[in-house]
Order: structure tokens, then C-alpha cells, then sequence
């Protein structure tokens, strides 16, 4: 079939329609989607500035040099609030984050894509957890889907050079880099991640779990000194970074970045065991929506439970969980 | 804090699935494919990168519905497309051309125009699909629900009776 003649009236979008449209489509970015609840693009937006925040907990090379003593785990959580427009300005200073600090990442084990499954049973053979799943689904929630990432490990390589850059570009030019860091590698262990979600009608709600992710810290790395680094890079002043960097146990602590404003955020008690529960709460279009976040530990591993239910039923669930 | 890389990509990975697109390589890559479909259901000019204007603006807003797992990027952006081609055309049929009374008073019925009107939609559909926005066969079956044999043998047939208008000069 001599179709020639079809494929060669394909032509190429006029190059200034095409801009305009991007330009049009990137100054929605800005807007959340259209959600059920909008706590996501609050932590996506929270995420890009974790990983900025977070990859300055690096290694020193002399530290490195004796091995890789400490392992992160996930204890306790601790909210703190940021201003969502410092996220504009990483943005606009880099597209991915977690290249900021790192000129080299090299992946050790990928994930590989995100599997669904029908039933708990088969994704946490899948995973190799034994699922624990809430006893109590309020708002007739029903299973809807399991869906399990794999086990990743990674490892990231540190230019101070792209820190000081960053810093530079954020106008904090008070803030020492430890020479050290350059050239200093982190290791990351991702464990299998299991979801499953619940659904009923516009409701919906997201059970997650995983044992702690593993981070090698180096014997000699001073965690206050890094964490007050980035939190100085998600916009706290000298002084307030100094004292939340003084008052967390960083080796055990999850630091939640909090966009201010658009959140709230509270200590809560699941399980018996500290939780820290993260709302949102806006009106739009005449109606309100909202949004939940729920995080906390059992043994070694870490919960969340977010959904847009209301957060006495939220709290009512993860309770339930066994 | 490190840990905040490990647990937030991951968490919001469910969360915020569209953001794990990369929105910026999918569009250049996408929308030529979209704009071309449209060029090839309503030709060229202001209208087809309106509708393609239209079709990204809602795909950017539902990109919360997007899963990779269950759909490429592409397949999911072009069903999109189809819906805003089949409004375009619900809008614009209300009044019929005027070469379609030749038909009645050819004899045809209303239902056999229809019919003949709804075939014509679906070879023009058929071919935006395959040389607009440069579908396999299989991959347009699976857009339209037709078997992949189905597709081919339309596609072979219309396109050979095009082929011999193109000759005639009659494109």
C-alpha cells in the first residue's frame, strides 16, 4: 500500500504556537490539578525541597574513608513550616532537585515499574512484607488496589561546588559548606513499598508502608550542622534554623517541610506511639476541600495514611491498622 | 534529613503521579503527534491548534488521572484528543451541509445517511490516527475498540480509494 503520500503531510506545529501554549500550560503549573484533595502538590512541592534539604547529609570523605558506621532510621517526625515560595526559587534555579548537591548518581537497583495488584495477599507476597491492613474502613471505603515499588538502592556522589551555587542563588551567603563533602558519597536502600488504596465514591484514601529506608551516615558527620543547612535552604532564617537544627534528634527523625499557610499540623497518637498528622484545608470553586497526611512508625516500619476523609475518620483507620 | 529524599519520592510518587512525568519532554514529543491529528480531522489552520490547545489545557488539568502503569502517556493524551474532536464535531453538525440533501433526495434515508456519515467519521478518524499522530495499527485498535485486523483492512481500503483521488488531483 503506497501510503507516502499520507505520512508526508505531517508537518510541525508553528514554532510560536508551540511556545505559547507551553508558556500557557507552565503558568498553570503553579494551580493544582484537579483533586480530590489538594494535600498532594503540598507534598510534592514539600518533597522537592526534602531532597534539597535532605541530600546535605552527607558523608566527609575522612568519615567515608572508615566506613560507613550509622544507619538512618525513621523514629519520630517532626513538622516544620516553610514558605512555599522558596520551592519557586529552586525551581527556577535548577529543575531537579536532587541534583543540586550531586554531580553523579549511580543507580545500584532499580525499582522497576510500579505493579497493581488485586489483593493484599498477592502484593505483600510480591513484596516481601507482611502487609499490616486497618480493621476499620470508615465511609463504606472498600479495597480498590495494591500497588507495590520495588527495592532500590542508589548511591549519590557531592559537589560542593553545586551546593555553594545553590546557596549563592538563594542569597545565603552566610552559610559555611564543610569542605569535606566534596566528592563524598551516600548510599541509599529503598525498601518495597506497598500502597493500598481505598476508594468509595469521591473518597478516597491511601494506606502506605515500608521498613525504614537505610542511609549510610558516616561516623564524624555532625547531622545538626548539615540538617541546619538545609533547613536554611527551605527559607528559616539563621537564627530558627540553628534552634529546630538544635532540638532534633536527626539520626531518628523524619523532618516533614510543611508548606505554610496552605497546612496545619499536629502531634497526634497512633498505636500508642507518636504520629504526626498533616491537614489541608481550602475553599475553591464554592466548595471546600481537603486533604489529610498521616505518619507514623511500628517497630521499624513507616506508615502514611493520606486521603481527603475527614481526620477524626482518618485517625479512626490508622488506628485500626494491624 | 536525608531520609526525607528516601520517604517523600516515594510517598509522593502516589500522590502526585503526574509529577513524576517529565511534562516538558512528553510535550515536545506529544505534541506534534496531537497537532497533526487534528490537522488531519480539520485541517490546517487556526482550528486544529485551537482543539489542540484544548486537548493539552485538559490533559494538564486531569494529569492527576494519569497512570503510567495502566496507560502510555501517548495513548492517554490521544483519547483525550478524540473526545475533543468528537465535541468539536457535535458542536459543528448541528446544521448539514447542504450537499447532504443530494443524498435524501438520492433516495437515502435519514438512517442510511447516518449510517454513511458515521462510516466517513470513522475512516477520517482512522487515518488521523495512523498518519496525524502516528499510531500502529495495534495501537490504534486499542484506542478505538476495532480489532487490529479491522484497522487494517479499513485503513487499506480508505486509503486506496485516497490514493486514487491524490492521483486524480482530486486532494
Amino acid at each position: 500500500m503506497d501510503d507516502r503520500f499520507l505520512h508526508d503531510q505531517r508537518r510541525d506545529p508553528d514554532p510560536a504556537f508551540a511556545r505559547n501554549l507551553r508558556e500557557r500550560l507552565r503558568a498553570g503549573e503553579g494551580e493544582a490539578p484537579e483533586r480530590r484533595f489538594r494535600l498532594a502538590p503540598a507534598l510534592a512541592a514539600a518533597a522537592a525541597v526534602a531532597v534539597v534539604a535532605g541530600l546535605v547529609f552527607l558523608p566527609s570523605v575522612r568519615a567515608a574513608a572508615q566506613g560507613l558506621l550509622d544507619f538512618f532510621r525513621v523514629r519520630n517526625f517532626a513538622a516544620v513550616e516553610f514558605d512555599p515560595a522558596r520551592l519557586e526559587q529552586l525551581r527556577a534555579t535548577q529543575n531537579d532537585p536532587a541534583m543540586f548537591l550531586f554531580d553523579h548518581k549511580e543507580v545500584l537497583q532499580d525499582p522497576g515499574p510500579r505493579q497493581t495488584y488485586a489483593s493484599a495477599a498477592e502484593a505483600a507476597a510480591a513484596a516481601g512484607l507482611t502487609l499490616l491492613t486497618p480493621a476499620e474502613l470508615p465511609s463504606g471505603l472498600a479495597l480498590d488496589r495494591v500497588e507495590v515499588q520495588g527495592e532500590a538502592r542508589a548511591r549519590f556522589t557531592a559537589s560542593t561546588a553545586r551546593l555553594r551555587a545553590l546557596l549563592d542563588a538563594l542569597d545565603l551567603r552566610d552559610v559555611e559548606v564543610p569542605r569535606e563533602l566534596d566528592g563524598a558519597t551516600v548510599a541509599v536502600h529503598l525498601q518495597p513499598l506497598v500502597a493500598q488504596v481505598y476508594r468509595k465514591d469521591k473518597l478516597e484514601a491511601s494506606l502506605m508502608q515500608s521498613m525504614s529506608p537505610e542511609v549510610d551516615l558516616p561516623a564524624g558527620a555532625d547531622p545538626a550542622q548539615l540538617g541546619e543547612i538545609g533547613l536554611r535552604i527551605l527559607g528559616l532564617d539563621a537564627g530558627e534554623a540553628r534552634r529546630f537544627a538544635g532540638s532534633v534528634d536527626w539520626r531518628n527523625t523524619l523532618v516533614v517541610p510543611v508548606p505554610a499557610g496552605a497546612s496545619s499540623f499536629r502531634e497526634v497518637t497512633v498505636g500508642g506511639g507518636r504520629g504526626l498528622l498533616v491537614t489541608t484545608r481550602e475553599r475553591a470553586d464554592g466548595r471546600t476541600r481537603s486533604g489529610a497526611l498521616l505518619l507514623w512508625t511500628a517497630g521499624d516500619r513507616v506508615l502514611a495514611l493520606a486521603g481527603n476523609l475527614d481526620e477524626r475518620d482518618l485517625l479512626l483507620m490508622a488506628e485500626s491498622v494491624r | 534529613m536525608a531520609s526525607e529524599l528516601v520517604v517523600y519520592s516515594r510517598l509522593t510518587a502516589w500522590l502526585a503521579p503526574a509529577r513524576e512525568a517529565d511534562w516538558e519532554a512528553l510535550y515536545a514529543a506529544q505534541l506534534p503527534r496531537v497537532y497533526n491529528f487534528f490537522r488531519f480531522r480539520v485541517g490546517d489552520g487556526p482550528v486544529a491548534e485551537d482543539l489542540t490547545a484544548i486537548t493539552f489545557e485538559k490533559a494538564w488539568r486531569a494529569r492527576h488521572r494519569y497512570r503510567r502503569d495502566l496507560a502510555a502517556f501517548s495513548t492517554w493524551l490521544l483519547a483525550i484528543a478524540r473526545n475533543v474532536a468528537a465535541d468539536h464535531f457535535r458542536r459543528h453538525r448541528e446544521h448539514l451541509p447542504l450537499a447532504a440533501a443530494e443524498h435524501v433526495a438520492a433516495g437515502d434515508t435519514p438512517a442510511e445517511l447516518a449510517e454513511r456519515r458515521s462510516d466517513e467519521e470513522r475512516e477520517r478518524e482512522l487515518v488521523a490516527l495512523k498518519y496525524g499522530a502516528g499510531l500502529t495499527n495495534r495501537a490504534i485498535a486499542r484506542q478505538t475498540g476495532l480489532s487490529e485486523t479491522n484497522v487494517g483492512t479499513l485503513l487499506h481500503r480508505t486509503v486506496r480509494t485516497l490514493r486514487a483521488r491524490w492521483d486524480e488531483g482530486g486532494l
